[in-house]
């Protein structure tokens, strides 16, 4: 379930710097995401695998350098199916207030 | 404070229940363009790409790079919808469609040569994720998104 993947990879806090990295700018190799963390090189191609199975980050081959982008595709996803049904439903109980109010009054 | 400016190469990947005959079907061919590109039929003919809007207005006209059915097409970009973005310069789309296991497409579009065009840029950022957004409902439902 790639849903399943993605709230995982997003269960992490270096996980989520380095997507902030990519959101600043994208298209970064491994030395410069790893220049800016605490972390083993091995430990930081651990996290992008992670980010990259998930969906959340594509590479590119440039040359004979391999580039990190951030896909925003599977965010919008999860977007759409688990956080914009809630706010319509929060919105639509605001309207029914308003409504009940109005009537009231 | 660090100010967001939008991506000079941007990257989109998506998963669709779909062939990726389907995928390029969906496209290139404007009974299904019509239904998920900002309603704009898009027509692929003498090499080049052009779009329409709902009206008939040209919305895009640009040279194909490469047609490889169904598996790679690039095109120039050049949005004329809008006279701040059709002076910018040309910009390029790639779209790849790779089949995976399961009757699953993998489709990546990569839109790049963006840095002579930051208000194209900014423009398409959210544009490519509605319309990919609605491309995967409509393939995988036969519906198009509400809205």
């Amino acid at each position: 379930m790639t849903d399943d993947r993605v709230f995982k990879a997003l269960a992490d806090p270096t996980r989520r710097f380095l997507l902030d990295r990519l959101y600043e700018r994208d298209g970064r190799t491994l030395s410069e995401l790893e220049s800016e963390l605490e972390m083993t090189r091995f430990g930081v191609m651990k996290h992008l695998r992670l980010l990259e199975d998930a969906g959340l980050v594509v590479t590119r081959r440039s040359g004979r350098e391999k580039l990190h982008y951030l896909n925003p595709v599977p965010i919008r996803l999860i977007h759409d199916r688990w956080i914009d049904k809630y706010r319509e439903r929060y919105v639509s109980a605001l309207a029914d207030l308003k409504n009940e109010l109005e009537e009231t009054a | 404070m660090t100010t967001m400016t939008a991506q000079t190469t941007q990257v989109y990947q998506l998963f669709i229940k779909a062939t990726p005959e389907r995928v390029w079907d969906a496209i290139t061919k404007s009974e299904f363009t019509t239904r998920y590109f900002f309603a704009s039929r898009i027509e692929m003919t003498d090499g080049r790409r052009r779009a329409y809007g709902p009206n008939g207005e040209l919305w895009g006209d640009s040279a194909i790079l490469e047609e490889d059915p169904p598996r790679r097409l690039v095109h120039e970009w050049q949005g004329l919808y809008d006279p701040d973005l059709a002076a910018e310069t040309t910009s390029r789309v790639t779209w790849e469609i790779e089949p995976q296991d399961g009757g699953i497409t993998k489709l990546t579009l990569i839109h790049d040569h963006l840095e002579g065009a930051p208000k194209t840029a900014e423009s398409v950022a959210g544009g490519w994720m509605l319309v990919l957004s609605g491309l995967k409902t409509l393939l995988e439902t036969g519906q198009p998104l509400a809205g």
